[in-house]
């Protein structure tokens, strides 16, 4: 079963619906005919490239593209993490690397090498779009943990200072911090997961049905794809913080002023 | 005998801004020393500088022989107490805050008993109701009297005090004066309290950064 293409007069029919947001957000005083005509221009174009990118690399098929193409994704995530938490790339670039890199990379072959199993391990059909799916989770978890915590670490300086104070040491004195920070980056992951089915279709089990595969193929996919989200931004979030605290501190445990991107 | 705190040509930048600027003085065991100066002449940063949250640019500093570094911080800070304005107390309960402490592994195996917190509550005029108490629902005095219970539990013999009598109700205030009596805790603290000065031995004068004079109470 094919999926029915949008040819582009209809495909001009759907922008023009966009009109009517657009109308509504005017008629109440809103004025963001400028942030929607460049966020909708922008999703297009990119969103074009990376078609004409995905039908070149999946016809391509080769092993070191597949690879790099994921490279290129996570490098991306990396500094987008970072701009978004408000951190400074040079101090935490390597950290955040590392723990995306390890967790995706980790969940993506759990997943294609012992459950799914195709042909080719490194089939672009299957590794690109579920790491990207699992990447494009796990960004959101990390940038919601490392925001945290170094927001609440700035506010609350000197109840950790009183921490260091009593005897902690550096792990024990950002705990609380710490545990809260992990504990906001997964809980939209845990509650998707409980209502999954039940609010929304999830997009990539709707993806699949309209490519034509069998509903219960794609629930299985779907929670496939939604245990190594959950994997891997518990796994990514709890590395990343683990090896920030290596830079963000200085020798007498005090947070650096300078880590914090004070323009974001 | 050698001095429990030493401050040897010390100046401290923060944010490129000199916040301390060759301070030299030093602090004897049992001493109950003062410093005093307009707001932000630098006497917080004193305090906050002995225990390593502000970085020395220049000079040495010193906890009785030992220079403090990144590796000597961690014993400087397990010998002092420290306790600000507004001291965070870190926990729910009145309990859980005077217990925090015993948390860390530092302190692991010491933790008191119930009659040990009793104790050390009435040294300073507080009760055993208080234990049971919420943090956040006790008075600024009471929390600071918490935060030197805590020292006093830890068995520290150094304390730096930042304005502790300023907020005080009477009450308060004489449970605090009646712990510093005790000749063998070295107090480092900053006050503008006329009570307080009159029972500290020295009084280091603060202007801009700079160490500009020295007196005791009454002798101008």
């Amino acid at each position: 079963m094919e999926t029915l293409d949008i040819e582009l007069p209809r495909m001009t029919l759907l922008y023009g619906l966009c009109l009517l947001p657009w109308l509504l957000l005017r008629m109440l005083g809103l004025l963001l005919s400028r942030d929607i005509g460049i966020s909708v221009l922008r999703m297009s174009v990119q969103l074009a490239l990376v078609g004409f990118y995905l039908k070149w690399l999946f016809e391509l098929n080769n092993p070191w593209f597949n690879g790099l193409w994921i490279l290129m994704m996570l490098l991306v995530a990396d500094f987008s993490i970072l701009r978004r938490a408000g951190l400074k790339a040079r101090y935490f670039a390597l950290a955040t690397f590392i723990a995306i890199a390890f967790s995706i990379l980790f969940s993506t072959a759990f997943l294609v090498l012992w459950v799914i199993r195709p042909a080719l391990f490194y089939d672009a059909r299957y590794i690109v779009p579920l790491s990207g799916m699992i990447l494009g989770n796990c960004l959101q978890g990390n940038v919601i943990a490392l925001e945290r915590f170094y927001s609440s670490l700035s506010k609350n300086e000197n109840e950790y200072a009183t921490f260091l104070m009593l005897g902690a040491t550096r792990i024990e004195a950002v705990r609380t911090y710490f545990r809260d920070a992990i504990k906001a980056a997964i809980n939209p992951t845990i509650a998707g997961m409980a209502t999954m089915g039940l609010v929304s279709l999830p997009g990539m089990m709707t993806g699949q049905i309209l490519g034509g595969s069998e509903p219960w193929v794609a629930v299985k996919y779907q929670i496939a794809i939604m245990i190594c989200i959950f994997t891997s931004t518990t796994l990514a979030t709890i590395i990343n913080l683990k090896l920030s605290l290596n830079s963000a501190f200085n020798d007498f445990d005090v947070l650096r002023d300078e880590v914090i991107d004070k323009q974001s | 005998m050698s001095p429990i705190i030493r401050f040897d040509q010390v100046s401290v930048a923060v944010r490129e801004k000199v916040i301390l600027s060759n301070i030299s003085f030093a602090l004897f065991p049992g001493e109950k020393v003062v410093l005093c100066g307009k707001s932000g002449s630098g006497k917080s940063s004193v305090l906050r500088t002995f225990i390593g949250l502000h970085a020395v640019a220049a000079g040495d500093v010193y906890f009785q022989q030992m220079q403090l570094t990144a590796a000597s911080v961690h014993s400087i800070r397990n010998a002092t107490a420290y306790i600000g304005q507004e001291p965070v107390l870190g926990a729910e309960t009145v309990r859980e805050a005077l217990l925090l402490p015993f948390q860390f592994k530092a302190h692991r195996n010491q933790r008191p008993s119930d009659a040990r917190l009793i104790e050390v509550l009435n040294r300073l005029h507080l009760t055993a109701d208080i234990l049971n108490q919420k943090s956040s629902h006790i008075s600024g005095g009471e929390k600071q009297r918490i935060a030197l219970a805590r020292g006093l539990l830890l068995g520290k013999s150094l304390y730096l005090l930042d304005e502790i009598t300023s907020a005080l109700d009477a009450e308060s205030k004489q449970a605090v004066f009646d712990v510093f009596s005790d000749s063998q805790l070295t107090v480092l603290s900053v006050a503008h309290d006329k009570e307080w000065l009159v029972r500290c031995d020295r009084i280091l004068e603060l202007e801009a950064g700079r160490l500009v004079g020295e007196r005791t109470h009454g002798n101008a």
